[in-house]
Order: C-alpha cells, then sequence, then structure tokens
C-alpha cells in the first residue's frame, strides 16, 4: 500500500500536466496576436465541407490573412464570410411589415400584396471568400456561426467530435501562428 | 374583530385548508390565463403562408422517392427547412439548434414531429447525400429528404414559403455559391406557416415555440 501513495500523486501530477497542457489552446507569444476557443463543427459522412471558428485578439491591430490545414483533411482552405442578403428586408421587417398588415384594418388590395412581396424576397444567406480580416488594435474578433469562418472545401474524411485539426493561421504582421481546433457540437 | 376572534379559533382545521385551496388556485388560473405560453417567439405573418397541396419527393430510407405533402401528420407539425449539404456553416448551426430543440420535447411530443429539408442544389444532393446528412442530426423516421429536379416544382416550393434561392455560375473548378433563405419553417395538418424562425434562433426559443404549437393543435385539431 505504501508504494501506492507516491504512485498515485505521480499519476495525479501527470493528470494535472497534461490538462494544462490539454487547455492550452492559445497561441499568444511574443506576436501580439491571442488565438483562443478554437473549434470545428463536426461534419456529416458525406459532407465535402466543414468550417472552423475561433476567437482572434491583437494587442497591435493585425490581419488574418490566410489559414491551412494538412491536405490529409482538406483539399483546399479559405476565410469566408456568411452573408445576408436584402439587409433592409430582414425578418425583422418582416415582423413589422406583419403587425402593420394586421392592424390596418382599411381593405389593403394591392398595396398590401406589393409591400407582402418584397418581405418575402429577403434574407437569403450565402457565402463569400474574404481576402482578410482585420483585428483593430486592443480588439477582439470572434469566427462564429454566422458570421466570419474558416472554410475547409474537399474535406478528406469526416469530422468527428473530439477530433483535432492543425490549423497554420498567417498574419500580416505577426506571421504564422499555429493551433489546434478541437471539433465539438455547439 | 369578529374576523379575528374567528381566525384565532379556527386557524389550524379550517384556514389551513382555505388557504391551500385559494393557493392552488392561483397556481391553477396562473397557468390558464398565461397569456405568453400561448405567444409564439418566432416570425407570425398575416396572413400566414399556405402550401396548399404542394408534395414533393421524399428521398428518405421510409419513402424512397414517393412524393409527401409538405404539411404536418393529423396533430402534429412539419418543420422545413431550405438548404444544401456543402453548406459547412448556416444550414448546420440551424440544423443542430434544431436537434437540441427536438431534444427538449418529450417523447409524446416528439413523434408529431417531422423534419423535412428541401434541398436547393439537387445536382449535388442526391438522395444519398441527403438522407446522409439529415440522419446525422436526427431519428430514422423522423426526417424526410425533400428534392426535385424539377426546377418549377421547386420554384413553387419557395414561393409557398415566400422563400427563395440562387445558385451562382460555377468557377473553373465546378464549384459554384449557393445562397438561399435560411428560415426554418413549422406547418400545421392544413398546410398553415403557423411560424418561422430566422437562422441563430436559440434551440429552448424553438422548443417553447414548438411545446405551445403542440399544446394548441391537441386542444383544438380543428382549429
Amino acid at each position: 500500500m505504501k508504494k501506492l501513495v507516491p504512485l498515485a500523486t505521480v499519476v495525479l501530477a501527470l493528470g494535472i500536466f497534461v490538462a494544462a497542457c490539454g487547455s492550452d489552446d492559445s497561441d499568444s507569444g511574443s506576436s501580439g496576436v491571442e488565438v483562443t476557443d478554437v473549434w470545428a463543427r463536426p461534419t456529416t459522412p458525406t459532407a465535402d465541407a466543414g468550417a472552423i471558428y475561433m476567437t482572434i485578439n491583437s494587442k497591435d491591430g493585425d490581419s488574418l490573412t490566410a489559414a491551412k490545414v494538412p491536405s490529409s483533411i482538406a483539399g483546399m482552405t479559405q476565410i469566408h464570410e456568411t452573408t445576408t442578403d436584402g439587409e433592409a428586408t430582414s425578418s425583422e421587417d418582416s415582423m413589422e411589415s406583419g403587425d402593420s398588415m394586421s392592424s390596418d384594418d382599411s381593405m389593403g388590395s394591392d398595396d398590401s400584396m406589393d409591400s407582402d412581396h418584397s418581405m418575402e424576397g429577403g434574407s437569403m444567406m450565402g457565402m463569400k471568400e474574404v481576402s482578410q480580416i482585420d483585428i483593430p488594435a486592443g480588439e477582439t474578433v470572434t469566427l462564429e456561426p454566422g458570421g466570419f469562418h474558416i472554410m475547409l472545401l474537399d474535406l478528406k474524411g469526416q469530422i468527428k467530435a473530439g477530433d483535432t485539426i492543425p490549423v497554420t493561421l498567417t498574419f500580416e504582421k505577426a506571421g504564422t501562428v499555429e493551433v489546434d481546433a478541437t471539433a465539438q457540437d455547439q | 374583530m369578529e374576523v379575528l376572534r374567528i381566525r384565532s379559533l379556527t386557524f389550524g382545521r379550517v384556514l389551513v385548508p382555505i388557504l391551500l385551496v385559494a393557493a392552488l388556485a392561483v397556481i391553477v388560473t396562473g397557468c390558464g390565463s398565461d397569456d405568453s405560453s400561448t405567444e409564439l417567439n418566432g416570425i407570425t405573418r398575416v396572413p400566414p403562408a399556405k402550401t396548399g397541396n404542394l408534395s414533393l419527393p421524399d428521398y428518405s430510407p421510409q419513402s424512397g422517392g414517393k412524393k409527401v405533402a409538405v404539411r404536418g401528420n393529423e396533430d402534429g407539425l412539419m418543420l422545413v427547412y431550405f438548404g444544401y449539404t456543402s453548406c459547412p456553416d448556416v444550414c448546420p448551426t440551424t440544423l443542430a439548434d434544431l436537434r437540441n430543440a427536438l431534444a427538449e420535447l418529450d417523447p409524446a411530443q416528439r413523434e408529431r414531429v417531422q423534419v423535412s429539408m428541401v434541398t436547393v442544389d439537387p445536382d449535388r444532393d442526391t438522395g444519398r447525400v441527403l438522407n446522409g446528412y439529415l440522419a446525422h442530426f436526427f431519428e430514422p423516421g423522423e426526417y424526410h429528404s425533400l428534392r426535385t429536379t424539377d426546377q418549377a416544382l421547386l420554384n413553387r416550393a419557395d414561393e409557398a414559403f415566400g422563400a427563395s434561392h440562387k445558385l451562382g455560375k460555377p468557377d473553373a473548378d465546378g464549384n459554384y455559391d449557393v445562397s438561399h433563405t435560411a428560415l426554418l419553417y413549422a406547418v400545421d395538418p392544413k398546410g398553415t406557416v403557423e411560424v418561422e424562425w430566422p437562422f441563430g434562433t436559440d434551440a429552448d426559443v424553438i422548443a417553447d415555440d414548438l411545446k405551445t404549437l403542440l399544446d394548441n393543435n391537441s386542444q383544438n385539431p380543428d382549429a
């Protein structure tokens, strides 16, 4: 029994050591750029595209200009922004149109049909590739669903919850920053 | 004074039961008159969109390409989403939110809900691809993989919901951009779109609305 105690202590210490390493998902260093909360959404077995998200902070201001993952994971990587067409006819406006129509009891024939139609056309969402993401000095930019993401194209296999994907980020000033994305359902 | 005397005499035997009954009454009326439980969090349109006699081919394992009506079953709901499977951001986020919302329903409620994804990219999204995608989020038998290569029919589906989609020009590698209305719709058994949720709606909010709609439908099936 006596021998078990030091062994347990070692195991415990090792556990803490490993946990400490595991939780270190940021890479700040002397670059002035700090990248945290790097995660990927698990994909379906048949998906050929995926997305990686993260939080970037820059002390002096910088720009993310490129991101790369091993070619064994995805054939191509791009920086993307999810966009919403017709911002003026967003869902909130639709709701307002709906409310005003319901309170407008006068037989709004053609006019209301027109507004109905215009409200239906709005808020299509799509994506576009962007050349860079600017991080203003002292600010934090979050890549998150519905905003910016690192798009993985030509996926070589399914990304499963718990997988780790090494990501090489290139910043205009800070240069190359290596981070690990953890695949997790959110 | 009379009252005080009575209270002091009968507190233990009469007043406590009275208080209990009164408290219970407050709780019961509290539930019944809780207006917030009948109000929906999502977007409701006036007048609501209707799917009419719209039906689309369903490539899910249980239907194998047969057409299904785009509406809820009996006293249930069909949740409809227009999307495509190469979509890495908006679609999986919405479907994951919906998966989490369905997990908040009790089994009897969940049985009354079906999920349909209409692909706006039928060339790349074959039935097999669509099934693999939806099986990642939902239980077998719970989802419908709606797909048609008949552009006129797909447009009719868009119009029924007031949705739209657009496919970009293919690049040198044959890749093209897709944009689409990213709302999630709840359709009742009569084909009425009762509520729609925009991208980013929390799972809790969707679940709350689903419970409200299912309660309403079971209370007045003819409504």
